[in-house]
């Protein structure tokens, strides 16, 4: 099966009228459409739309939106006699020191970045190829002048930086009647992505979980005469956005409850849900049906049993329309990198958790401070989390998404075995050539001691206790005193659980580390849609994540409060608006580029599920992010059920609901 | 920002003084929410040298009843207009117009005065480092005309100068339709006169003329305020609309009826008006009259949807003046 003919450019069919030049929905100024094309199939489509009782088609359009981060993007540098230190703003702040070095020749034993609070980032400009070439600036005006520069952006440079996932994408669907989808085709053209996209983009989610056989994708990008793209990858828009209108448009043109459809479909690599139960058995995960939990305890939120009907069938007293919407889709995932981390216990007993790290406002210093001290035995309190220093060791960054995983496994190895030491330095002392210590509960192994509230005691008779702090006195050195340090370390690469066997058609993506996902999660939303304005309220947004183990439940619940804002900001308000004729931003600012405000957003209401079914310490998956991303279509599906018309172009404004109602 | 001289004026006649002095290369300053911007951004083609500072003249932030209606000083800040219970009780499409301004912090800077008098928003010619030198700044052309103007007037440009820019005040149209009077240093002129399309002005005040203070005749009916806007906060109108209708016998004796934001100016929509005088006010009415105002629209290539969006509007103003 082929969308498009061999050799010609795929059309996006977005307007009719525009079938002759497909990418006039994306710009009126197409400037060159790169030589290469990309396309992904799993199993036969064609097949599979000969199967299924009705073939689908629509199309959606994703304009461009940004990051808008509160914090603009800053660089300080100071170069001092062949040393440079760095002050970084940017989520990979251990990279800097290894482009420094290489940029300038600088042994990187001689930078040192240090990485304060960062302020929200929203991924976005860390990923522009640019971006860290404003240290490039700052160190070389630094070195010149041999004085400390700092760079800072205005709002506008910001805007100008770049933007995010702009594109066209048209679906092909079949579906049996009781809502089994038997295949999905996508035809999508970026604009302006820093690379090829990857060859499944769009078509990810429908591999990592569901039992849908039958999968074909075409990307094309195209560069236009506006600014630089990114996010074109990974599990940001294009995956999410693809995934829940395939599902929401199924469920809508069947007639069809969209949690149904979704318990029908759910699945990995094509295969059903026996094939979850195998992998979850193989990994020795408790098996238990995360899909269907999620939703049992959404609807229960939403009321969506009493709430729930067809497309189009409900005007409320006030005339405006009712409209309700269901999404799913898996959790985040390990995917990538390695985080290193340290324990060290200081002389006065508190403990440090050593790793590099940016401070995005995710609150993963809790999270890693909650695992080290539960962990080690400690209070809390008695764990810090230094992460703006630079000890040596890189953590994943940011947090709260795919590098939980890696991160949390690597304090916790880190905790475990510096617990290890602690208890053996209690039982047994040290001995050096000078000097020696008997340890403080001489007689008892250290198997037979324990760590709890920050005090050592013997298992057997817990009257028998001294503090960590007075026990680590004992043992540490510091100029006059005796022993070395208490300090371990340890690391994870995440990606590790790879099965090659069980990936089937994942195969060609091996180069992205996909893999099943066993987590899932399911988001709600209630609108009011008034057809004489085209305005649309979002009366109620229910997020429901099983993250596995909620370590921290209440950074848990700000990434889900947080996600359903920024979600209704870029599904209803969010995009960057360049002059087609000079490439000029027209709202490169906050007044102009519109971010939702609370009163914008309506109530939101969240559940935590958790099943243990994560990658990450203790079963958990991240957060990070996936709310925020899945949630900004969800606007589509809620105006398709309240309207029976899909207005799948985001931002869904005023004027394009009012155009497809035939309004204007 | 560049430097400027600040000059605080301890009196209309001071402040008038300077800007005499200084001709057109002084603005005068009260909450500066709109000119600070404007200069931060560096939009025009000429910095002022000067700022006159009124905030420090006394006696011009004050609401007072005269003559069964109410003064309002220029320097009377939003936010207290919003929560006036005079301006509430007697006029409450000012009121509201005055409370879905902006934010509550720019509500409690930017002034009645400032608010009438403010600059256009339209985002060529409000774009950084005058980068687009449209006809509004003496260049040779409307920029919107061709490119992307989904936030401009759907009645046409100005004859003159064939700016499309439009009007963005929420209090304007209230004050258009509520029949109020504008004094100045030098006059008194009717709000609908008040506003104009002109090179780097949107009012036809000259250069070294001060609005005093707005006079509201006694409530001439039933006052009601709509804006349609993206957010429920700060943002500038897409469409609002101020209506006041006297009913008598349960028909409309007199309407006063004010669009803004649709044209380049405050657009007193007359069709609708005289399509509810004489006749019961209800959603019929309003509908008529809401299709009467917009029949002469003439939507730009990316705005046509603020046409139904306008005539919703007025309908509802309507009936929610009874």
């Amino acid at each position: 099966m082929k969308l498009t003919n061999e050799g010609q450019l795929p059309k996006s069919a977005f307007d009719a009228a525009n079938d002759a030049n497909p990418y006039a929905n994306i710009t009126s100024r197409l400037f060159f459409v790169p030589d290469e094309e990309h396309a992904f199939e799993q199993g036969n489509v064609e097949t599979g739309f000969a199967e299924a009782d009705k073939v689908m088609e629509f199309k959606a359009r994703r304009w461009y939106h940004t990051w808008a981060q509160p914090e603009l993007p800053t660089a300080i540098t100071r170069w001092n006699s062949g040393y440079a230190e760095l002050w970084v703003k940017h989520q990979h702040v251990y990279e800097h020191r290894q482009a420094m070095s290489h940029w300038f020749g600088l042994p990187m034993n001689r930078v040192t970045a240090y990485a304060p609070y960062q302020g929200a980032m929203f991924g976005g400009w860390n990923w522009m190829n640019w971006s860290t070439l404003i240290h490039y600036v700052t160190a070389v005006l630094s070195r010149r002048t041999n004085r400390p520069v700092k760079l800072v952006f205005n709002r506008r440079d910001d805007f100008y930086g770049g933007s995010m996932d702009c594109a066209v994408h048209r679906f092909k669907v079949g579906a049996k009647k009781d809502g089994t989808i038997t295949a999905v085709a996508i035809d999508s053209i970026y604009c302006n992505g820093p690379k090829a996209p990857e060859p499944a983009l769009g078509l990810a989610h429908f591999i990592e979980n569901s039992r849908i056989p039958n999968l074909f994708k075409h990307n094309v990008p195209a560069i236009v005469n506006k600014g630089p793209v990114t996010a074109v990858r990974c599990e940001q828009l294009a995956n999410t956005l693809c995934f829940n209108l395939v599902f929401s448009h199924v469920a809508c043109e069947l007639g069809l409850d969209p949690t149904e459809v979704a318990l029908k479909n759910d699945g990995a690599d094509g295969r059903d849900t026996t094939h979850l139960a195998e992998l979850k058995r193989r990994y020795g995960k408790p098996n238990r049906d995360s899909l269907r939990e999620c939703i049992e305890a959404g609807k229960k939120l939403m009321g969506w049993d009493e709430k729930y009907h067809a497309a189009g069938a409900k005007r409320l007293p006030n005339g405006k329309m009712h409209g309700i919407a269901f999404i799913w889709d898996h959790e985040w995932n390990s995917r990538r990198g390695a985080g290193t981390a340290g324990i060290l216990f200081e002389p006065d007993g508190s403990v440090s958790l050593l790793g590099q790290h940016i401070d995005i406002g995710v609150s993963s210093q809790t999270a890693y401070c909650q695992i080290v001290a539960d962990e080690l035995g400690m209070k809390y309190e008695d764990v810090v989390w230094r992460q703006p220093n630079e000890p040596g060791f890189a953590m994943m960054t940011p947090d709260g998404s795919c590098n939980l995983c890696a991160n949390g496994h690597a304090v916790r190895r880190a905790a475990r075995k510096a617990k290890r030491d602690l208890l053996e330095f209690a039982a047994h002392g040290y001995v050096e050539e000078l000097h020696s210590s008997p340890g403080a509960f001489p007689g008892y192994e250290p198997d037979q001691l324990d760590v709890r509230g920050s005090m050592i005691f013997v298992k057997a008779d817990p009257s028998i206790r001294k503090s960590v702090r007075e026990v680590v006195q004992e043992v540490q050195c510091v100029q006059y005193w005796r022993h070395p340090q208490i300090f371990t370390h340890s690391w994870k690469q995440s990606g590790g659980w790879s099965d090659p066997s069980g990936t089937g058609g994942m195969d060609a993506l091996a180069a992205y580390s996909r893999r099943p996902q066993l987590g899932r999660q399911a988001h709600f939303m209630e609108v009011e849609v008034d057809t004489e304005t085209g305005e649309i309220e979002v009366t109620k947004v229910v997020n429901v994540n099983d993250v596995g183990k909620a370590i921290n439940p209440e950074g848990v619940e700000g990434q889900q409060y947080g996600g359903s804002i920024m979600a209704v900001s870029r599904s209803r308000f969010e995009e960057v608006v360049w002059d087609m004729n000079t490439g000029v931003i027209l709202n490169g600012n906050l007044i102009d580029y519109k971010i939702a405000t609370i009163l914008d957003c309506g109530p939101i209401d969240t559940a935590i599920v958790e099943t243990g079914l994560g990658y990450g310490p203790y079963g958990a998956n991240g957060i990070g992010e996936d709310v925020g991303d899945h949630c900004t279509s969800l606007l589509g599906p809620a105006v398709f059920n309240a309207l029976g018309i899909p207005v799948d172009d985001f931002p869904i404004t005023p004027g394009k609901v009012l155009k497809a109602l035939g309004k204007t | 920002m560049r430097n400027f001289a600040h000059i605080n004026a301890t009196s209309l006649e001071e402040a008038v003084e300077v800007l005499k002095r200084y001709g057109k290369r002084a603005s005068i300053i009260a909450g500066g929410t709109d000119l600070l911007g404007k200069m931060k951004d560096e939009i025009l083609p000429t910095y002022p040298e000067a700022l006159v500072n009124i905030k420090t003249i006394p006696g011009l932030d004050v609401i007072a009843e005269r003559n069964g209606g109410l003064a309002i000083g220029a320097l009377t800040k939003l936010e207290d207009i919003a929560t006036s219970e005079k301006v509430r009780e007697k006029y409450p499409a000012l009121a509201e117009a005055a409370r879905r301004t902006a934010s509550t912090h720019l509500r409690e800077m930017g002034t009645i005065g400032g608010n009438i008098c403010q600059d256009i928003r339209c985002w060529y010619y409000r774009n950084p480092n005058n980068r687009f030198p449209c006809l509004r700044k003496g260049g040779g052309r409307c920029y919107a005309i061709e490119g992307d103007n989904r936030y401009h007037s759907i009645f046409g440009g100005s004859v003159e100068k064939g700016c499309y820019a439009v009007h963005p005040s929420d209090a304007a149209p209230a004050l258009v339709a509520l029949d109020a009077s504008i004094r100045t240093t030098r006059r008194t002129i009717k709000a609908e006169e008040f506003f104009q399309v002109e090179r780097l002005r949107t009012t036809v005040l000259d250069a070294d003329e001060i609005v005093v203070e707005i006079e509201l005749p006694p409530p001439q009916g039933n006052s009601a305020f709509l804006k349609f806007a993206l957010r429920k906060a700060i943002d500038f109108p897409i469409v609002n609309c101020a209506a006041v209708i006297a009913v008598s016998n349960g028909k409309a004796a007199s309407a006063r009826i004010c669009l803004n934001a649709v044209y380049v100016k405050p657009y007193r929509a007359f069709k609708a008006e005289q399509k509810i005088v004489g006749k019961t006010i209800d959603d019929a009415t309003g509908e008529d009259a809401g299709a009467a105002a917009v029949a002469d629209a003439q939507p730009m290539s990316c705005n046509a949807y603020m046409v139904p969006i306008a005539r919703t509007m007025i309908k509802r103003a309507i009936c929610a003046c009874t």
